[in-house]
Formats: C-alpha cells, sequence, structure tokens
C-alpha cells in the first residue's frame, strides 16, 4: 500500500479550486456552491455505504447473538473497514470543509429492531451486502479507471461476504 | 481490444486448468469444478464473439497451460482452481479500466462471477479480488 501523491495532489486541487475563485469575488460569489466532479460524488456515496455497513456490523457485534457469530462476521468486518480504508484514501477534501463532510464517527445505524435470532442478523447483513454492492456499481461507467476497478472490486468482494453469510445462515 | 485478449487467454487457461482440477475431485466438489469449467467456456465464447464483432481475431488457446504445481490431490486441485480464479480476476479488472461502458460492465460482471466461485474453493472471502498490492494505496 503506497501514496499516490500525484493523484492525491490532483483531487485536491480540482476540489480546492472552486473555493478560492470564489474567495476572489467576495461573499455574493459564494452564493452557488460549487460543484464537486462527479466521481467525487460516486466516492462519497461509496464511503457513506461502507460506514454504514460497519456499523450494522459493529450492531450485531454489540447485540445478544454476538457470541455464536463473531466467527463469521469478524472477517467481514475487518474487509469492510479495508474497504473503507482505500476508498477514503482517494478522497482528498479541502481543508475547512473536512469537518463538515466526513465525521469522525459513523452515523448512528438506522433504527432497526434487534435480530429476534442469529438466522435473522444474519440474513439482514446478507441483505445489506446485496444493496451495497449492487450501489457500488450505479456510478461506475462515470468515473476513472482506477476508481473503477476499486469500486467493483469492493463491490465483488461484498458479492461473496453476501454468499457467505447465506452459507452460515444454513439457508442454501 | 488487449484487454478483451487477456480476459480470453485467461478463459482459456481456466478452461484448461478446471478440466484438470476436475479430474482430481470427486462428490459436490467435482460437481462444483464442472459447472465453473461450463461457466468459463461459455465467458469464454462470448469474448471470442465479442472480438469477432468488433472484427478481431480471437486468441487460441494454448495446447497445454504450465500448471502453478502438480495437482494429484483434491487440496491442489483446489488450490489450482483459487489459482485460476485469481488470474482469471484479473483480466476482468483489466476491462473495468476500459473506458468503454458495455466493456466496463462486463468486466464487473465476471470479475464478480469470479469472485464467488473463488470465495468457494477458498472457503472465504479477500477485500480485493481481482486487484494486486500495487493497484491498492
Amino acid at each position: 500500500l503506497r501514496a499516490d501523491p500525484s493523484r492525491r495532489a490532483l483531487l485536491a486541487a480540482a476540489a480546492a479550486v472552486p473555493l478560492a475563485a470564489a474567495g476572489c469575488r467576495g461573499v455574493g460569489a459564494l452564493a452557488p456552491p460549487p460543484r464537486p466532479a462527479p466521481d467525487v460524488a460516486v466516492l462519497k456515496a461509496a464511503i457513506a455505504g461502507e460506514r454504514q455497513l460497519i456499523a450494522r456490523y459493529l450492531d450485531v457485534a454489540a447485540g445478544q447473538h454476538a457470541a455464536g457469530l463473531a466467527d463469521v462476521l469478524d472477517p467481514l468486518l475487518a474487509e469492510h473497514r479495508q474497504h473503507l480504508a482505500q476508498l477514503r484514501g482517494r478522497l482528498i477534501v479541502p481543508r475547512g470543509a473536512a469537518s463538515a463532510s466526513s465525521p469522525a464517527h459513523p452515523p448512528a445505524p438506522s433504527a432497526t429492531a434487534s435480530p429476534a435470532s442469529p438466522a435473522a442478523a444474519l440474513a439482514a447483513l446478507r441483505r445489506a451486502e446485496q444493496q451495497a454492492s449492487a450501489a457500488l456499481l450505479t456510478g461506475l461507467s462515470t468515473v476513472p479507471p482506477s476508481l473503477a476497478q476499486l469500486l467493483a472490486s469492493i463491490s465483488a468482494s461484498e458479492a461473496t461476504h453476501s454468499a457467505i453469510l447465506r452459507t452460515a445462515g444454513g439457508s442454501r | 481490444v488487449a484487454a478483451l485478449q487477456a480476459a480470453l487467454a485467461a478463459e482459456h487457461a481456466a478452461v484448461y486448468g478446471y478440466g484438470v482440477a476436475g479430474a482430481h475431485l470427486h462428490g459436490r466438489r467435482r460437481a462444483a469444478a464442472t459447472a465453473d469449467w461450463v461457466a468459463h467456456q461459455q465467458a469464454r465464447d462470448e469474448l471470442s464473439a465479442l472480438l469477432r464483432s468488433r472484427a478481431v481475431q480471437p486468441v487460441p488457446a494454448a495446447v497445454a497451460y504450465q500448471l502453478p504445481e502438480p495437482v494429484r490431490s483434491t487440496r491442489t486441485a483446489v488450490a489450482l482452481a483459487v489459482h485460476l480464479e485469481d488470474h482469471v480476476a484479473a483480466a476482468y479488472a483489466g476491462l473495468v479500466a476500459v473506458r468503454d461502458a458495455a466493456v466496463r460492465a462486463l468486466g464487473a460482471g465476471q470479475l464478480r462471477a469470479s469472485a464467488l466461485r473463488a470465495a468457494y474453493w477458498r472457503g472465504g472471502s479477500v477485500a480485493f479480488p481481482g486487484l494486486q498490492e500495487a493497484q491498492l494505496r
């Protein structure tokens, strides 16, 4: 895993330019918010999706069925953390905007009822993985090649998670 | 076109390799190897047709392929299947890097299919199917 300073710098510059340009023209010029490049929007959606998945896994890990499921869920959660790290590594937010768009903690999980059984917990995670895997491909055609490869790879990884959760749930 | 040819070459190798692996597998594993062998034949035929539709001569299969290790047991047959899928997945990640939206979508779909087969043989998942360490940061 290595840094790619040229690409980071490029993304940072692309994001920062509209702000700098607007600053030169006074407060009035700030009114139309700068529109981020399409791949930044795709990347942010992917990051939000990973955060939600991680929150769901943590939810189950903190719940009453955690003990019996750890062997299955821990490796999958570890891979989601790798996904998130890779995605975040590609997003450079201009200074000052950072705090607004990247909260230190994942958002609170949606108010889902605590699953009634380990099988129900696995089924809920499986659905979440399927949805996340499909969502990652929706912006695929609009992004640069290397980001497209990362999104497709993470989508494929999450498809395998879904299969593993199905097997673990015994409904294969 | 080069990426399509690379994917086709990987599929040729997979068709050959699953034939070898399947001969050393039994029961459910034999059935899975047969299903995957058929899937790779279909993918091979689709890639060949796609190349021909672009007036390109598809790369032919080699007569034989060098295996990473001799296949003499269930363990080595399963290891070969994992190896083949990793190779195929990397080739389809190459298609995802193509700008053409249809080729990119084909690559993503086949990368997913390959990752699912690899997860079965491996008995687990990986975080970044088809990508090499150098493509991550």
